[in-house]
C-alpha cells in the first residue's frame, strides 16, 4: 500500500449540448486503494469514467495521471500510458478464441510488426489462469457463460500491467457467488498496488470491496467517506429514496376483493446471457396502485418492456384473461396497457399538440378532443405550450407530455417507469397531484416503477421491491417504511 | 509455423497445383477467362482486407484500380517506360490515392462514407473522359507494351500474381497486424482503450487494399493490352467485385478469391442468355445473401464450428 | 431566350427529380433503407406502362396507370422479398444489416435491369405525352406536356404533404420516421406503417418514372444513373429530410439544365458532383439534415 497519488482529477466539467452531465468533479485515486463512485441514473458517473479514458473529451478541469495532464489525449494514448477500462458491456472478438483476445490486449501498437513473439502467447496464457479462464483457452466468446465473458474483460483490461483500472457496473449480471469471486480477483488487484475506480449504482455491491467511496448526483460530488458514512449521509438517503421513508395508510385498499387485472408468472428475462429478471411473480388488481421499488439496474425496465411486449421472456403474462404472449406490442397498447418509458420516446421535432394527438389516434374525432381538454385541465402548461415542438420543452414539461399522451390512450393499466427521473423536486410536487388526480378522477390501475420511495409511496396499495431482477420483497407500505427505512440503500 | 501443417494450406496447395496444369488441357477460351478471373481475385481480396478487417465499406473500389491502371498505362503510353515501371508506378499512384481518400473518409460515419468512395469513382470516371486526349477518354486507350502473346503464358503470370497476393493478404490478416485490424473493425472504442490507433491501422489497411488493387489493375492492363473506363473504372465492375466478396464469404480473403473465379466463370457460361445472365448472377449472388450471409466459404468453414 | 429556356427546361426536370428524390427520402427516413434499386423501380413503371399504351394498345392514360401500378409492385416486392427478409434474418449481426440491404437492393436492382431488358428491350422507350401541342412562354416553345408534368409533380408533392400533415397515418409515419419505439408503445402496428410506407414511395416512384417516359424517355440501362441521382440529390438535401430533397433537386436539376445549354451537353453531370464532393467534406448531413 504505497499510497502514492496515481490519478488527480480537477474540476473536471462535461456537457453534451443543453444537458450538463459532469460539473466540478475533484477527487483523487492512490495507489493500492479501491474508490466506488455511485450514483442514480443520469449522475455522471459513467461519463467521469468515458472522460478518464479518453472516450469523451472534458469541456474543462483536468485530469493528471503520475503527473501528466492526459486531458484531451485519446484513448489509446491513454491506454499506453497506464489506465485500462473494464466496460460495462462484455465486447469480446466473436471470431478470436479467448486466448488471441487476451492476446491482442498484449500486442504493441505497431504497423509493422507481423508476427506475435512467443512470449506474448505464454503471458497471455498466464494472465487468463490468473482470472480463472485456464480451461476455455480454445473457446470462441459465444460459446461462454456470462461470467467468464467478464472474467476475460477483466484479463484484457490487466494485461499491460496498468496502474489505473477503471470497472463499470462490475457486478451487472453476475450471481451472488460469482460476485464473490469477482470482489476477490478486484481485490487481488489493490493488492498488487493498483489503483481501482469503480462505478455502480448500488452501494450495498460497493461497500464491502471499496475503501472510499464518492457519491454523485446530477453531475457533482454530494459526499464523500468510508462506505457506511456514504450510506447514512443525508443527502445521499435523499437522493437516492427521496428522503425520509413514511407511509400513509391507503382509504379504501380494498385488496383482494378485486379482479386481478395483471399477473405475473416465473417470468424471466435474458439479455444474451445475463439474466436481468428471475422467475418475477406480480399481481396487480382492479384500481390498485403498485409501486415496484428498486435501484437502477434492478430490471424495473425490463420487466415493463416485457408487459409490453417489447423483449421475449419465458414465464406467463396475463392482462385480465387474456395471454399476452403472442400479442405484438402495439396491440399489447391498444388493449389498454400503455407503457411510459423511462426514456419518454416523444417525437421531439413534433408539437406538444402533435403528440397528444398522436396518442388519441385510436378515438373518435369527438372523443379525442374531450380527452385532450381532460388532459389540458390536468396538465394546464400543456395547453399553453402546445405549439411547442416537444424538443424545447424542461425535462418537467416533457414528463407530463409523455403521462399526457398516454392518458390519450384511455389506458386501463397505466405503467409509469421512473417519472420522476431527473427531475426538480418543485415538479415532483405537480406530478404527485397530477396522479392522485388521476387516481380520484378515474377509473386507472397504475403500475409505478421508483427509484425515489419517498414519491412512490404515498400513491401505493401495495409494494414490491426489485432486487437484481429477483423480487425480494413485498406488502403494504406501512410494512414497507418500518421494515426498509434501514437496510434499503 | 502450425499453418503449413493445416489442412488449409494442402488443400490450396493442391488447387494452385491443379490449376497451374490446366493450361495442358484447357482451351484458350476458358484460360482467357480465368486469367481475368485471377486478376479479378485480387481485386476482390483486396476489398476483403478493408471490409473485413477494417469494417470500412468501399462503394468505389475501383477508383483505386482504375487510378492504378490508368497510371500505368499512360506510362507505358505517352513515355514508353518499361511494363515492371509502370506497375511500380502503378502501385505508388494507388496508394498516393487510397491516403487521398482514407484520411478525410475516415472521418465520416456510415452511409456519408460509403459516399465519398462512391463519389470518387465517379470523379475518376469523368475525369479519364473531360481528358480524353490522354487517357482515350471513353473508348478507351491501348498500350503499346504487353506481359505475353501467349495465352498460357499470360495464365501463368496471372496465377502466380493471384497466389503470391493472396499468401500476403492471408498472411497479413492472421499476422498480429490483422489482429488488431480486426479489432480496430468490429469494435474501434474498444480496440483504442486497449491502446490501438485504430485511425492509423484503418488508413494502413487502405494503403494495402490500394497497393493490391492498384497493382493488379496495372497487371491487368498489361494483360489485356487496352485500359477503358468500362473494364476498370465503373462502377458496374466495383459492384461484382463487392458480390464477389461477400459472395465467397467476408473476412476469410481466400474466400473472395474464390467467389470472384465463380462469378467471372460464371458470367461467361451464361453469357449465351444475353441480357438474362446479368439477372441468373444477380439472383444467385441475392440468394446467397439471404440464405447463406456468411458467404460460401464462410459457411463451409463456420459449419464445423457452430454447436 | 437562353435563360428562360433554361428556366423551364430547368423547372421540368427539377420537378421530376423530386418527385423521385422525395420517394427516396421518404423511405429512408421511415424505414431506414437506402434503396439502391430506386431507379430499376422507375424503369419498371417507364417500361410496363410502354407496354401497356402502345404495344397492348391500351392508350396512353390506361398505360400510364398501369405503369405507376407495376411501379406499386416492384416496390412491394423490393420490401418482402429483399429488404425485410434480411432486416429479420438471425444469421446477420445487427451491426451488417445496413450494408446486407445496401448490397441486397444493389443486387435486386441489377435483377430488374437484367429482366426488364429481357423480357422487354434496353432501347430507350417513351410514352406518348399525356397533352399534346406546344406553348408559348415569353417566348420559348414548350411542349404543353412539360408544364403539365411539371404541374403533376407538384400535385402529387401536394398530396403527399397532406397525407403526411393531415391524416393519422401519415402522422403516424412521420412518427415512425423519429421515433419507432415510440409509435409502437402508441399502439401503432410498425409492420403496417412501413408497408404503408413502400406502398407510398411505390406509386411516387412509378409516376416519376412513367413521367419520366413521357419527357425525355426510358432505357433499362438509365436505371443506375436514376439511383445515383437520387441518391446525389437526397444527400445533398439531407438525408430524411422531404423539404430538404426538394430543394436540392431543384438546385441540381438547374445546375445540369444551365450546364447542358450553356457549357456543354456532355458535362451535365458534373457541377452537381462537384456539389456534393463539396457538401460531403463540408457539410455531411446535407442542407437541411437531421440524422
Amino acid at each position: 500500500m504505497s499510497g502514492a497519488v496515481r490519478l488527480q482529477v480537477a474540476d473536471l466539467g462535461k456537457r453534451f449540448g443543453g444537458v450538463v452531465a459532469v460539473k466540478n468533479m475533484s477527487f483523487d485515486l492512490k495507489a493500492g486503494e479501491i474508490v466506488g463512485l455511485i450514483g442514480p441514473n443520469g449522475s455522471g458517473k459513467s461519463t467521469v469514467m468515458s472522460l478518464i479514458m479518453g472516450i469523451a473529451r472534458a469541456n474543462s478541469g483536468t485530469i493528471k495521471l503520475d503527473g501528466v495532464d492526459i486531458s484531451g489525449w485519446p484513448s489509446h494514448r491513454i491506454a499506453r500510458l497506464g489506465v485500462s477500462i473494464v466496460f460495462q458491456h462484455s465486447r469480446p472478438l466473436q471470431r478470436q478464441t479467448v486466448l488471441e483476445n487476451v492476446k491482442l490486449a498484449l500486442l504493441p501498437d505497431s504497423l509493422l510488426r507481423l508476427a506475435t513473439a512467443a512470449s506474448v502467447g505464454e503471458r497471455a496464457r498466464e494472465i487468463a489462469e490468473r482470472v480463472g479462464l485456464g480451461g476455455v483457452l480454445h473457446r470462441h466468446p459465444w460459446t461462454l457463460p456470462f461470467a467468464d465473458l467478464r472474467r476475460m474483460e477483466l484479463a484484457k483490461a490487466v494485461a499491460r500491467d496498468p496502474k489505473v483500472v477503471l470497472i463499470d457496473e462490475p457486478f451487472a449480471g453476475l450471481t451472488p457467488t460469482e460476485i464473490k469471486v469477482f470482489s476477490d480477483l478486484i481485490r487481488t488487484l489493490r493488492d498488487e498496488d493498483r489503483a481501482v475506480l469503480l462505478v455502480d449504482h448500488s452501494v450495498k455491491s460497493v461497500a464491502a470491496l471499496a475503501d472510499r467511496v464518492i457519491a454523485m448526483y446530477l453531475g457533482e460530488r454530494i459526499a464523500e467517506g468510508s462506505a457506511e458514512e456514504v450510506m447514512q449521509n443525508e443527502t445521499v438517503r435523499r437522493v437516492y429514496i427521496g428522503g425520509k421513508i413514511e407511509a400513509v395508510e391507503r382509504k379504501g385498499a380494498g385488496a383482494g376483493q378485486a379482479a386481478t387485472l395483471l399477473q405475473l408468472d416465473a417470468v424471466e428475462v435474458f439479455y444474451g446471457k445475463a439474466k436481468a429478471l428471475d422467475r418475477v411473480e406480480l399481481r396487480v388488481q382492479q384500481d390498485e396502485f403498485v409501486s415496484i421499488v428498486g435501484l437502477n439496474g434492478a430490471g424495473k425496465t425490463t420487466l415493463f418492456n416485457a408487459i409490453s411486449g417489447l423483449v421475449p421472456y419465458r414465464g406467463a403474462i396475463r392482462f385480465g384473461e387474456r395471454d399476452l404472449r403472442s400479442r405484438t406490442a402495439a396491440s399489447i397498447a391498444r388493449s389498454g396497457v400503455v407503457h411510459c418509458p423511462e426514456t419518454r420516446e416523444l417525437f421531439v421535432h413534433m408539437s406538444v399538440r402533435e403528440n397528444l394527438d398522436l396518442g388519441g389516434g385510436h378515438l373518435s374525432k369527438s372523443e379525442r378532443e374531450r380527452q385532450l381538454a381532460w388532459v389540458f385541465d390536468l396538465f394546464p402548461i400543456l395547453e399553453q405550450r402546445q405549439a411547442q415542438a416537444a424538443r424545447t420543452l424542461s425535462g418537467g414539461e416533457q414528463q407530463m407530455l409523455t403521462l399526457g399522451r398516454a392518458l390519450m390512450m384511455q389506458p386501463k393499466l397505466l405503467i409509469l417507469d421512473e417519472p420522476t427521473l431527473g427531475l426538480a423536486p418543485v415538479i415532483l410536487g405537480q406530478l404527485s397531484n397530477a396522479i392522485e388526480r388521476l387516481r380520484r378522477e378515474r377509473s386507472l390501475t397504475l403500475l409505478l416503477a421508483e427509484q425515489n420511495v419517498t414519491f412512490a409511496l404515498p400513491h401505493s396499495d401495495r409494494v414490491y421491491v426489485l432486487d437484481h431482477g429477483r423480487i425480494t420483497w413485498q406488502g403494504d407500505p406501512v410494512r414497507f417504511a418500518e421494515e426498509m427505512s434501514t437496510g434499503y440503500l | 509455423m502450425a499453418f503449413l501443417r493445416s489442412r488449409l494450406f494442402w488443400i490450396a496447395a493442391a488447387v494452385v497445383l491443379v490449376a497451374a496444369l490446366l493450361p495442358l488441357w484447357v482451351s484458350i477460351y476458358l484460360l482467357s477467362v480465368l486469367t481475368a478471373a485471377y486478376y479479378f481475385g485480387v481485386f476482390a481480396m483486396s476489398w476483403d482486407l478493408l471490409f473485413g478487417f477494417a469494417g470500412e465499406v468501399n462503394f468505389g473500389p475501383t477508383f483505386l484500380i482504375g487510378l492504378g491502371a490508368y497510371t500505368a498505362a499512360i506510362l507505358n503510353s505517352t513515355a514508353g517506360l518499361p511494363i515492371p515501371v509502370c506497375v511500380i508506378a502503378a502501385a505508388f499512384a494507388a496508394v498516393a490515392g487510397g491516403i487521398l481518400l482514407a484520411v478525410p473518409a475516415l472521418r465520416l460515419r456510415g452511409p456519408y462514407f460509403g459516399l465519398v468512395t462512391l463519389v470518387a469513382v465517379l470523379l475518376l470516371q469523368n475525369f479519364v473522359v473531360i481528358f480524353a486526349g490522354v487517357t482515350g477518354g471513353e473508348i478507351g486507350m491501348t498500350v503499346p507494351d504487353v506481359l505475353s502473346i501467349d495465352a498460357s503464358i499470360n495464365y501463368w503470370y496471372a496465377l502466380a500474381f493471384l497466389v503470391v497476393c493472396a499468401a500476403l493478404l492471408f498472411g497479413l490478416s492472421r499476422s498480429a497486424v490483422g489482429l488488431i485490424l480486426q479489432a480496430s473493425g468490429q469494435d474501434a472504442v474498444e480496440a483504442a482503450a486497449l491502446g490501438f490507433n485504430v485511425t492509423k491501422h484503418k488508413v494502413a489497411a487502405f494503403c494495402v487494399s490500394a497497393l493490391f488493387s492498384g497493382t493488379a489493375g496495372a497487371m491487368l492492363i498489361f494483360y489485356m493490352g487496352t485500359a477503358s473506363v468500362d473494364t476498370v473504372v465503373d462502377i458496374a465492375i466495383g459492384v461484382q467485385i463487392i458480390i464477389a466478396a461477400v459472395l465467397g464469404g467476408r473476412r476469410t480473403i481466400l474466400g473472395a478469391a474464390l467467389g470472384a473465379v465463380f462469378l467471372i466463370v460464371a458470367n461467361e457460361f451464361l453469357r449465351p442468355l444475353g441480357q438474362l445472365n446479368t439477372f441468373v448472377v444477380a439472383a444467385i449472388a441475392l440468394a446467397v445473401i439471404l440464405f447463406f450471409p456468411e458467404g460460401l466459404l464462410g459457411y463451409a468453414l463456420h459449419r464445423g464450428e457452430r454447436e | 431566350m437562353r435563360a428562360i429556356q433554361i428556366l423551364v427546361d430547368g423547372f421540368a426536370i427539377s420537378s421530376l427529380y423530386s418527385l423521385a428524390a422525395v420517394g427516396f427520402t421518404l423511405i429512408f427516413g421511415v424505414s431506414g433503407v437506402l434503396n439502391l434499386a430506386h431507379g430499376g423501380i422507375m424503369v419498371v413503371a417507364a417500361l410496363v406502362g410502354w407496354l401497356s399504351a402502345g404495344e397492348l394498345g391500351l392508350g396512353t392514360y390506361a398505360g400510364s396507370l398501369i405503369g405507376v401500378l407495376a411501379g406499386l409492385a416492384t416496390a412491394y416486392a423490393t420490401y418482402l422479398v429483399v429488404v425485410r427478409p434480411i432486416q429479420r434474418s438471425r444469421a446477420i449481426r445487427p451491426e451488417e444489416t445496413e450494408i446486407f440491404v445496401l448490397t441486397g437492393t444493389l443486387l435486386w436492382g441489377i435483377m430488374i435491369q437484367g429482366g426488364m431488358a429481357y423480357l422487354f428491350t434496353d432501347n430507350p422507350v417513351t410514352i406518348r405525352p399525356l397533352i399534346s401541342g406546344v406553348v408559348s412562354i415569353f417566348g420559348v416553345r414548350t411542349p404543353t406536356n412539360e408544364i403539365l408534368i411539371a404541374v403533376l409533380a407538384w400535385a402529387v408533392i401536394g398530396l403527399l404533404w397532406l397525407l403526411v400533415n393531415r391524416t393519422r397515418t401519415g402522422k403516424a409515419l412521420l412518427g415512425a420516421s423519429m421515433n419507432p419505439r415510440g409509435v409502437t408503445l402508441l399502439g401503432y402496428e410498425l409492420t403496417q406503417l412501413y408497408l404503408v410506407a413502400w406502398s407510398i414511395y411505390g406509386v411516387l416512384a412509378g409516376i416519376a418514372g412513367v413521367l419520366l417516359a413521357s419527357f425525355l424517355g426510358v432505357s433499362t440501362t438509365n436505371a443506375g444513373q436514376l439511383t445515383a441521382s437520387a441518391f446525389s440529390i437526397v444527400v445533398l438535401g439531407g438525408l430524411g429530410s422531404v423539404s430538404g430533397s426538394l430543394i436540392a433537386a431543384y438546385v441540381v436539376g438547374y445546375l445540369e439544365t444551365a450546364t447542358a445549354y450553356l457549357i456543354a451537353p456532355t458535362l451535365r453531370p458534373i457541377p452537381s458532383l462537384i456539389l456534393l464532393v463539396l457538401v460531403v467534406y463540408l457539410r455531411p448531413q446535407g442542407l437541411l439534415g437531421r440524422r
